[in-house]
């Protein structure tokens, strides 16, 4: 397939290899490259990504300036990307390097979908999806749809036939979205000599900063307040690295699966345990918030008895049998009546 | 276990081992081995594990000389496959694996049992084929040597995946997540797929709905989760309608008409209704943890099963449908042995039927290690 791509191009998608290949010289030497001037701002856009990528909108005022688009200017966006890179694979954080991959992909999606139709199949091929075609190789859907969490993607409500899966044209842009994710995520972390790591320290540490600020306030926005006492009293303790039983665990899982908290959200919560590890409690997330099949209820205040988690009992407590009950209840209550 | 029903086994085994070719998998060097022994306390089971062979003869000669009453290797490719913990083995990809066991199905005599998991088995090895399309060549059909079937598949394109990609699959041949409303819009559908299948699990149960006594029927919707006895007479009156639709233009089935909508679901989920085992009928029941699970242990093709004496025969795609376990996973002879059996049975065996009483019998050699294999036997006499 042939296409020439310009220097909007470049900024637009610069996962692609002529993208990489047109900063050449940068790319080579990090090392060197990050203590020249064109480095040093190349690695504040890079910041800038990370923290887009994070959803911190404040502090984007601060550094809101973009790169300028002659070649210069691309040179340092694209560089940029590259930096971003970098940065989350020093930190070494798989949620972190989630949250990049799926800004990547969603900022390329949002330039793919008013692209060109040419230049759309170009960038799609590049990245594996000939969207030319109503249906694409079984095996890449797989791959592709795996981390979608709606239905529709599920293989079992698709049409599979002769090794293809039928894909609507509508539904290609948000295939190649994914792909994008899945393929930059594949490639993360990078391995980033300690002596570079070393170097963006303090771009790292402002990583961080913002990261934990982000996580707090996310959980302010879950309506904590309206949480019954136990759960709030596992989560407490959960959150301070105190270890929590499995049923405990498994009550707070539940629990906020019910409440409609997204998984990627839980997971993150349990970051803080002292034991954490992201596969086994992925696997234990994402199977009691239903993926083998079945969901699973948070337990009744009964079962939460038994098993020693009820505790702090208050007045709404009398009321209630089940935690979810409790919730919905003082949520109901916390908002005013609509007029 | 009698001392002199393991020696008998012990030797029969030994025998095999000293005769048969044995398979090994491809990669042998990135396996890891696990084995079960006729130590004195078996069938008490203690696994050694952690195993790893550098290459066909070191493992050859290990089982000849052991002689495990189980052999097992890894589904996954390890850098280190004998490093004693899962961290340290370095995980380099798996086989894909799907396991059907009739215990999850059908209870009952033991070659019924092998009868109903064959057609399972069928039906899961023409979806891969047929639907998703894999390369019969890259498959491998394996009797179990107990219940069931193994299905191997050794693609690369498919070795690293991880345990999501393989629930999609796993997922597919099991129904599972089925979406009523969106595999009834499917715009090309195929002759075999969910569609298909969907439809004529549901026509089936409106055919049913319709042949039963009306109360009967809408007693039975009413049942379902969420469902009133008002809906349900509603869904029962719009049954024929319904029944035409799928025939005719199954897209134009309206989830948005609140019958409809609530009723179809809960059909769905009532994992213990009829309608739901309409369903099942056509999916193909493979066991879901082993597909999704990477670092699973495998009966190795060409061993003996520990628990019945038969092999773990590997079987050509194309000789499957005429393979009877019964027959062709049996590897001993002949000779009559005394053996006291613990109840009053019978079994087919080499196409011979045998019916024996509660206590001692002369019977086949084969029989015989079968017999005490599981457990409903022991040696009478001298060896
Ligand atoms: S009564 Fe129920 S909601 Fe209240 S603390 Fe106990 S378990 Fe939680």
């Amino acid at each position: 397939m042939r296409v020439t791509l310009d220097l909007k191009d470049f900024v637009k998608y610069p996962f692609l290899k002529e993208s990489q290949q047109f900063i050449g010289s940068y790319a080579d030497s990090i090392e060197e490259f990050i203590q020249t001037n064109t480095g040093k701002i190349a690695l504040r856009y890079a910041l800038g990504r990370v923290r887009d990528a994070l959803g911190d909108r404040e502090n984007r005022e601060k550094d809101s300036s973009s790169p300028g688009s002659d070649s210069f200017g691309v040179k340092q966006a694209v560089a940029s990307y590259a930096l971003a890179r970098v940065l989350v694979s020093c930190q070494n954080d798989r949620s972190l390097i989630e949250r990049l991959t799926r800004f990547e992909a969603q900022r390329a999606y949002s330039f793919l979908i008013d692209e060109e139709e040419t230049k759309k199949e170009y960038i799609a091929w590049s990245v594996g999806i000939d969207i030319r075609n109503p249906e694409i190789p079984f095996i890449r859907y797989v791959e592709t749809v795996s981390g979608l969490r709606d239905d529709r993607w599920r293989l079992v409500n698709r049409e599979v036939r002769a090794g293809m899966v039928a894909v609507t044209h509508e539904e290609m842009d948000e295939l190649v979205r994914e792909q994008i994710r899945v393929l930059l995520t594949r490639q993360l972390p990078l391995k980033v000599p300690e002596r570079i790591c070393q170097l963006l320290q303090p771009a790292l540490e402002q990583v961080t900063l913002v990261y934990q600020k982000q996580m707090l306030e996310r959980f302010g926005t879950v309506e904590e307040d309206s949480f019954p006492p136990c759960i709030q009293a596992i989560l407490m303790a959960l959150t301070s690295g105190t270890n929590i039983t499995h049923a405990g665990r498994f009550a707070v899982t539940a629990f906020l699966h019910n409440i409609g908290m997204d998984n990627n959200k839980i997971i993150e919560l349990y970051c803080r345990a002292p034991d954490f590890d992201i596969s086994k409690t992925m696997y234990q997330v994402e199977h009691i918030s239903g993926r083998g099949g079945t969901e699973y209820t948070s337990p009744s205040c009964a079962a939460m008895r038994t098993n020693g988690l009820c505790v702090k009992r208050d007045a709404l407590c009398e009321k209630v049998g089940h935690p979810l009950s409790y919730y919905k209840q003082k949520k109901r209550k916390g908002k005013p009546a609509p007029t | 276990m009698k001392a002199a029903t393991l020696e008998f086994l012990k030797q029969r085994f030994t025998d095999y081992y000293q005769q048969e070719y044995l398979l090994v998998p491809p990669s042998l060097g990135q396996r890891e081995w696990g084995f079960i022994f006729f130590d004195p306390d078996y069938p008490e089971i203690r696994m050694r594990r952690h195993i790893g062979f550098s290459g066909r003869e070191e493992l050859i000669t290990y089982v000849r000389s052991m002689v495990p009453a189980h052999a097992y290797y890894s589904t996954a490719y390890y850098m280190t496959p004998g490093a004693p913990t899962m961290n340290e083995k370095k995980w380099l990809g798996a086989d894909l694996i799907f396991d059907l066991d009739a215990d999850h199905i059908v209870r009952g005599p033991y070659d019924l049992m092998l009868a109903r998991i064959k057609e399972e088995t069928q039906k899961l090895i023409s979806m891969l084929t047929e639907e998703m399309g894999f390369d019969p060549g890259a498959i491998s059909i394996v009797f179990s040597g107990g219940r069931g079937y193994h299905i191997h598949i050794r693609d690369i394109s498919v070795r690293g995946w991880g345990s999501g990609e393989r629930r999609e699959l796993i997922d597919y041949v099991c129904g599972i997540g089925l979406d009523p409303a969106l595999v009834l819009n499917h715009r090309t559908p195929s002759p075999r797929g969910w569609h298909q299948r969907y439809i004529s699990s549901l026509t089936e149960y409106l055919q049913r709905l319709d042949a039963m006594d009306p109360g009967e029927a809408v007693r039975e919707l009413s049942t379902l989760e969420g469902v009133g006895k008002v809906t349900a007479e509603e869904f029962y009156k719009k049954r024929r309608e319904l029944m035409e639709k799928l025939k005719n233009s199954p897209e134009r089935v309206n989830f948005r008409d609140h019958t409809i909508g609530k009723v179809l679901p809960a059909l769905l989920e009532a994992k213990t209704g009829n309608f739901y085992a309409l369903l099942l009928d056509k999916a193909a029941r493979a066991d879901e943890p082993v597909t999704t699970d990477i670092k699973r242990l495998i009966r190795m093709p060409s061993s003996l099963h520990g628990g019945s004496g038969l092999r773990v025969t590997p079987i050509g795609i194309r000789e499957f449908p005429d393979f009877d376990p019964l027959t062709d996973a049996v590897v001993f002879g002949d000779r009559l042995i005394k053996t006291d059996v613990s109840m009053k049975l019978g079994m087919s065996l080499r196409g011979n039927h045998y019916q024996l009483e509660k206590g001692v019998n002369d019977v086949p050699e084969a029989l015989a290690v079968f017999l005490c294999c599981r457990g409903i036997a022991e040696i009478a006499g001298g060896v």
